[in-house]
């Protein structure tokens, strides 16, 4: 009752009496230190949203404190740690936060996976405080994508790299300190490499995509990935991520799979069977973003060669190969569609341009996450109502399917158009549909499967019934 | 706009600052700890309460716990003590009035002094009562007088309860003013809050403060000094509040208060002295230039404690601060978890669809917060620190 708590209510008694009476009455201070006044300016930046960057324990404030203002929708986890021991933190934005409620798509942002790539870490740290924000003054579209949505927002992937990059001195940071992890290991090229397996299989004939149901033992064992990496990897095989997008900084493009040259040159257009989405969603992203798509924006660099852009989108591949990346790594792994966003022309750009950078990247971040809710949604089930979890959900013409979650949920995003969706699993017959698909809403679309052993009742009874009134007939 | 400031500036929260706030030296007597810290409300209810302990089955059927009038208001003082001078009419026994006192007594419910007003009280209404039955049923209080005469007490026109009191009570006078000032003496009655420049009866408990308060020039810092007032009446209620809610104990509260004085006699000696190596080095500055001095050495005294605590706390973390960033102050941190909280209150208040919004919101999520802190910290989101104190704002909800 007594105690500690009640000790400490005290000394916070105490503070006001000694702190209100020497500071007097209503006086402003003249004079106060610079300390003082950062403090002050901090404090009244909009909404709680301090303009600033973040290190490691800022960051963690920043999400303790977006938690503390929301706790009705939100939840903080983390992915593992670090190799010097950081938390790879999350925090997750949705009405029943740490639930997956069936149905309900999963999406992520992840940013910073180089450390020296700072705006991403800043922008997801500022969308999360929005996103509380906007939610408790009712803004209808973040309430709706609260609601409808569960959002995981990873601030920074390589939290020691930042810690490097940011502990240099002076103004302007180095192109690679921070980049890689403690380990001196690219994160973005520390995944398993799929997209050359899948180019073999192209060729000879096997899966391209959820390659990664094979690989799982694989990857627990495989010493040359990072903590870091395999945080990430067991983070996507444990939530049906739908829909993502990778931070990065050093360029201004919406950058879309494939990565990795088939060829194995160093620039081709390499698509991907999702061609067609994935330039819709890079576009949803760039388009609202008015430096990115700016047409007659300069490439950022004066020898770059920025001529695979197209709207401020690239297919990766087109613009220079990139082998072991996490953003095909989720696209041939499982059921996620990630692309990877360049912010800034410079890597780690003056914290005073934090501010403008939020400004530009505000909408197109809120765009992108909308785009989740696109395609063909529903349920698998048996004919009794059970969920079927991990039936396959394949659309005509497109060579890569999607598999249903633990509640037999799946979402498949799709450009506008006429399908047919097929939805089969082992001991089930298959059932296609034809879908009309808008540019969104996504369409609802359920699946009732029969299982072998249940139509083998059928055509026994069936059989029977026959059998019966033949034998009726013929009088046997 | 200072209250804000004030509020912003000093919510020193982690444990370690408890160990910073001064402690004078002596305090460890236990004997002075034995003075109760009553909060305002529970002398009527209270009372009320061990009466209707007592009398539980006598009570009329709509009024189980003794604390409201037949209509349903609740009682005033004037009404207990009117109950319970009935109590002893009817029960021609001034027993009664022992057994709740002493009961009140044991309790800390109540200190020597209020139960001697208390005694006087109950025994003026007591009078009244007999007088006014005796105009109206003469025959049957002379029955009972009768009855009644070799008990003390019964008089007509001269009722003392304080024969009886010797066993109960020790008359212990003029030490005991000090300590029972902070208590309500002026109350068994409701008091309303005027916290006017004259009422320094409560601050009395505070020699130190109070001295500081005379010190003050009234006419000149009249602002200075009522906002000075207004803070300590406002400490002293949230202590009692304290106590009340069974936040702290009674005794703790005591110290509490004790402490703080001391700290502000700290605080104004070393106020006086910079004062005096300052005006050492000027030669005979004008009034106003004086008080506006004072004014500034206190923020700086205020910097200087806020840095005190600061650097306390920064020295624990390995945070570096670079370019890149700046490492905030555990104040700073603190604000914002508070506002972050704030906020979040604000929004459930508006949000929740249940009925009873209050109570049903803040226990629950009490409950909730302890157990996500506690969870944080084990999966190193949190540290301890920060999760104490995040559960100590929400317990004082």
């Amino acid at each position: 009752m007594a105690g500690p708590r009640g000790r400490a209510l005290l000394a916070l008694c105490a503070a006001l009496a000694a702190g209100g009476w020497l500071l007097g009455v209503g006086a402003q201070e003249p004079g106060e230190s610079a300390a003082g006044m950062r403090r002050r300016r901090r404090l009244q930046q909009e909404d709680g949203i301090s303009f600033e960057y973040h290190r490691y324990p800022e960051l963690r404030e920043a999400l303790v404190s977006v938690w503390l203002q929301c706790t009705a929708i939100s939840r903080i986890y983390t992915v593992g740690r670090s190799f010097e021991g950081r938390e790879l933190l999350v925090i997750e934005l949705s009405d029943n936060p740490g639930v997956h409620e069936p149905g309900e798509p999963e999406f992520k942002y992840v940013g910073n996976m180089h450390g020296n790539e700072a705006v991403g870490r800043e922008l997801l740290i500022f969308l999360a405080q929005y996103l509380c924000n906007e939610y408790q003054k009712g803004n209808e579209t973040i309430v709706n994508l609260i609601h409808s949505t569960r959002i995981h927002i990873m601030p920074s992937l390589n939290p020691d790299g930042f810690e490097k990059a940011a502990s240099q001195p002076g103004e302007l940071k180095d192109w690679f300190v921070g980049r890689s992890n403690a380990q001196g290991i690219d994160l973005n090229r520390n995944f398993p490499d799929l997209d050359r397996i899948v180019y073999v299989n192209e060729k000879e004939g096997g899966p391209n995509n959820h390659l990664l149901k094979n690989l799982k033992k694989i990857v627990d064992q495989n010493a040359k990935l990072a903590p870091e990496t395999k945080g990430v990897i067991h983070w996507i095989m444990d939530i049906p991520f739908v829909l993502s997008a990778n931070l990065h900084g050093g360029d201004l493009v919406a950058n879309y799979p494939y990565d990795e040259t088939r060829s194995g040159s160093a620039h081709e257009y390499s698509s991907c069977p999702d061609d067609a989405i994935f330039q819709s969603l890079a576009r949803s992203y760039s388009s609202y973003n008015p430096a990115m798509s700016d047409p007659s924006r300069p490439p950022c660099r004066k020898n770059d060669d920025d001529s695979s852009f197209v709207d401020g989108t690239t297919n990766g591949a087109a613009w220079y190969s990139v082998p072991g990346g996490m953003q095909d790594f989720n696209y041939l792994s499982s059921n996620c569609f990630e692309i990877t966003v360049e912010l800034s022309c410079e890597k780690f750009p003056p914290e005073e341009t934090l501010k403008s950078y939020w400004e530009d990247n505000k909408n197109s971040l809120i765009n992108y996450l909308e785009q989740i809710h696109r395609g063909v949604k529903g349920f698998v089930r048996d004919l009794q109502g059970n969920p079927i979890a991990n039936a396959t959900i394949s659309v005509e013409g497109i060579d890569h399917d999607v598999i249903s979650a633990k509640d037999g949920d799946y979402w498949r995003l799709l450009v506008p158009g006429n399908y047919k969706l097929t939805a089969s699993a082992p001991g089930y017959l298959a059932i296609t549909k034809k879908v009309a698909v808008p540019y969104s809403p996504a369409v609802g679309v359920d699946f009732e499967l029969e299982s072998f052993s249940e139509r083998k009742e059928e055509e026994k009874e069936e059989l029977m019934e026959w059998w019966k009134m033949m034998s009726e007939t013929l009088n046997f | 706009m200072g209250f804000r400031a004030a509020w912003a500036l000093v919510l020193l929260l982690p444990g370690g600052l408890i160990h910073g706030f001064p402690k004078p030296r002596g305090v460890e007597d236990k004997s002075l700890h034995n003075r109760e810290l009553s909060a305002e409300r529970p002398l009527n209810e209270q009372i009320a309460e061990a009466e209707a302990d007592k009398i539980k089955n006598i009570s009329p059927p709509d009024d189980p716990d003794g604390l409201h009038q037949l209509d349903g208001t609740p009682l005033t003082a004037d009404d207990i003590v009117h109950k319970i001078a009935t109590r002893i009419y009817e029960e021609n026994d001034r027993g009664v009035f022992d057994k709740i006192v002493s009961k009140l007594l044991n309790l800390g419910l109540i200190t020597e002094s209020q139960a001697h007003t208390l005694e006087d009280e109950v025994a003026e209404a007591l009078q009244k009562l007999i007088s006014k039955e005796a105009n109206n049923y003469e025959e049957e209080l002379n029955k009972s007088t009768s009855r009644t005469e070799n008990q003390a007490g019964k008089t007509p026109g001269k009722v003392t309860l304080k024969a009886t009191t010797q066993n109960g009570f020790t008359n212990r006078e003029s030490d005991e003013t000090i300590s029972n000032t902070l208590t309500l003496a002026n109350g068994l009655e409701r008091r309303t809050k005027t916290y006017s420049e004259e009422n320094f009866e409560e601050l009395q408990y505070f020699p130190h403060f109070y001295a500081l308060l005379k010190s003050i020039d009234s006419e000149k810092e009249a602002k200075e000094k009522e906002t000075l007032i207004t803070i300590m009446k406002t400490l002293i209620d949230f202590v009692k509040m304290m106590v009340k809610y069974g936040t702290i104990s009674p005794e703790e509260g005591v110290a509490y208060l004790e402490n703080l004085d001391e700290t502000i006699a700290l605080q104004t000696k070393n106020k006086l002295e910079k004062n005096a190596t300052d005006n050492k080095s000027k030669l005979f500055p004008a009034p106003s230039e004086k008080s506006h001095e004072e004014t500034d050495s206190t923020k700086e005294e205020t910097a200087k404690m806020e840095k005190g605590h600061g650097t306390l706390k920064d020295s624990t973390k390995d945070s570096s601060s670079g370019p890149g960033g700046k490492t905030d102050t555990p104040k700073e941190k603190t604000e914002a978890y508070l506002e972050a909280i704030r906020k979040n209150i604000e929004w459930l208040k508006k949000h929740d669809k249940k009925g009873n919004k209050e109570d049903y919101d803040l226990s629950k999520m009490r409950d909730f917060i302890n157990q996500q802190a506690d969870a944080y910290v084990a999966k190193g989101i949190l540290d301890k620190e920060e999760a104490s104190a995040i559960k100590r704002i929400y317990s004082t909800l």
